[in-house]
């Protein structure tokens, strides 16, 4: 008996060091977390987003009505758009100045609604949307060359008040602007009170890895909008067309996975194992001060 | 006996303490990054459970209030404060474990770089345009009609078309932009544009045009002009 006190009073003490250094690492652990955050843009005010999310929803997509009480239930991103300026022929001031985004996804489609002010209804307004194709880098402005930077495509997703349907696109540079042969893309917009919404519907993946985005759940994806008024002036020029249009910068878009209770197992595992292990120190050391 | 407890606990949080606030305010000092924190927590218990474990009677003073809180022997009035422990520990092991598997609703960060190196065949291009008052309000002209509407009349970047661009259009009266800047660096962003920039600066994101397409060498090399004058800062040179 006096052996195992022996033994006891030896491994003790690297058991407490052991335990003060775990206790040490779990209180310094939430400030490294805290530096561990994201620098990522920050939006310029807590009204503007850096990500659209669309939630996972059981039953039908909203494809062919965007005002369905169900957007409700999607969080709305906000974006600031500017007059497309890159390229010309550029335009210094364009009519929409914000837009707002939501979307959903059923595990099998994606929805993505665009919400923006627009005074009149016009044959010639439209919108997109812009994805990067693959893995390569593409610039926002319509995928344009860049000098140092091997790019990829851009997959557009365009809608025209007067063609009424979605059109699957792509380009690599202004002027480059392609139909695909095979278009997966459904669009569909309701003018009401000012407002333009405009619903995209697309197959998650499509299989033409070339060509389209591909939306995985659960991660990030780049996105980006423009928006065209297609109101007349007296001469009867259409005010914003082609390269002439409101854009956004970049931002984010991630389909979100099913629920995933993979961290509760593992906290329920981890509570287990400091509970044994508490059981166990405490058990041995009464079975000690009892020798 | 109590003494023996309290001492270790009492330098541990000093030491805590000196590295989160008072090093940072020591002149020329700056933050501690955690990670430097934890070495230093480390070695600091370290030391205490080697002071500690010397000698038998120091060991026995120090593991014994330990012991004897853990095992509940005569505590009296303190068991209610050591079940606390006994179920605190585990919850906490267990909510550390499941913030650790926790998906970030975060996109994933970007470190853009936001002046990166220019080509070698720009560095040391002098402005071969004379500086002359003509030339600069020649080239305050060209800014007005080429770039204000981004970078602003103003030359703070808040230009009436900046608003939906990330990044943002420079802001020239920054001191961090044009002013720690070298003319030729200018040429080169202007002549070249966003999409000029290596892949570090991230190009797909700049809206900047390529201007080379659309202007000449000898505008690009007046608006330099313009640009330092509008926004009261000089080029840097090498001294």
């Amino acid at each position: 008996m006096k052996f195992m006190k022996h033994g006891l009073s030896r491994i003790v003490p690297n058991i407490v060091v052991g335990v003060w250094l775990t206790m040490g690492l779990l209180i310094v652990q939430p400030v490294l977390a805290e530096e561990k955050a994201p620098a990522s843009a920050e939006p310029e005010s807590a009204s503007e987003s850096n990500a659209v999310s669309a939630p996972l929803v059981k039953g039908g997509l909203p494809a062919d009505d965007p005002t369905a009480a169900v957007w409700n239930s999607a969080p709305q991103a906000k974006f600031p758009m500017s007059p497309q300026v890159h390229w010309p022929n550029r335009i210094l001031d364009a009519t929409v100045k914000d837009l707002s985004v939501r979307a959903l996804h059923d595990g099998t489609n994606v929805a993505i609604l665009l919400e923006y002010a627009d005074p009149t209804e016009d044959a010639d307004d439209a919108a997109a949307i812009e994805f990067m194709v693959g893995d390569k880098k593409a610039h926002f402005a319509h995928g344009q060359p860049m000098l140092q930077v091997e790019g990829g495509p851009v997959n557009i997703w365009f809608w025209r008040n007067k063609d009424a349907k979605g059109v699957d696109m792509n380009a690599m540079g202004f002027g480059t602007l392609k139909t695909q042969e095979h278009q997966d893309v459904k669009a569909k917009g309701a003018y009401s009170n000012g407002t333009w919404k405009v619903v995209f519907t697309r197959p998650l993946e499509t299989g033409h890895l070339e060509e389209d985005t591909q939306i995985p759940m659960g991660g990030f994806i780049n996105i980006a909008f423009a928006v065209w008024d297609g109101k007349k002036d007296v001469s009867g020029a259409v005010k914003e067309k082609g390269s002439q249009k409101a854009v956004s910068s970049w931002w984010n878009f991630r389909a979100e996975a099913p629920p995933n209770y993979t961290g509760y197992y593992y906290a329920a595992i981890a509570v287990g194992l400091a509970l044994g292990f508490q059981f166990v120190l405490i058990r041995n050391l009464k079975k000690g001060n009892r020798a | 006996m109590k003494g023996a407890l309290v001492t270790p606990v009492i330098v541990t949080v000093v030491v805590y303490l000196f590295c989160k606030f008072i090093v940072p305010i020591i002149p020329g000092s700056a933050p501690l990054p955690s990670s430097v924190i934890i070495l230093y927590m480390m070695l600091t218990i370290s030391g205490i459970g080697i002071f500690y474990t010397l000698s038998k009677e120091s060991k026995d003073a120090f593991w014994g209030p330990i012991e004897r809180f853990l095992t509940g022997d005569g505590l009296g009035g303190m068991q209610a404060l050591r079940y606390g422990v006994l179920i605190l520990f585990p919850l906490l092991v267990g909510w550390q474990t499941y913030n650790s598997t926790a998906v970030s609703d975060q996109p994933p960060g970007e470190n853009r770089t936001i002046h990166p190196a220019p080509p070698g065949e720009y560095a040391g291009l002098s402005n071969p345009v004379a500086k002359t008052p003509d030339a600069i309000q020649q080239g305050k002209g060209f800014y007005a009609a080429y770039c204000s509407p981004c970078h602003g009349g103003n030359f703070d970047g808040k230009g009436p078309a900046a608003r939906g661009f990330n990044p943002p259009p420079a802001n020239f009266a920054d001191p961090t932009t044009i002013a720690m800047l070298q003319e030729s660096y200018l040429f080169w962003r202007i002549k070249k544009g966003g999409v000029g920039l290596p892949i570090e600066g991230m190009p797909w994101k700049s809206a900047m045009p390529r201007w080379e397409v659309e202007l000449p060498d000898e505008w690009i090399w007046k608006i330099i002009m313009g640009e330092y004058d509008g926004a009261h800062q000089s080029p840097r040179t090498w001294e």
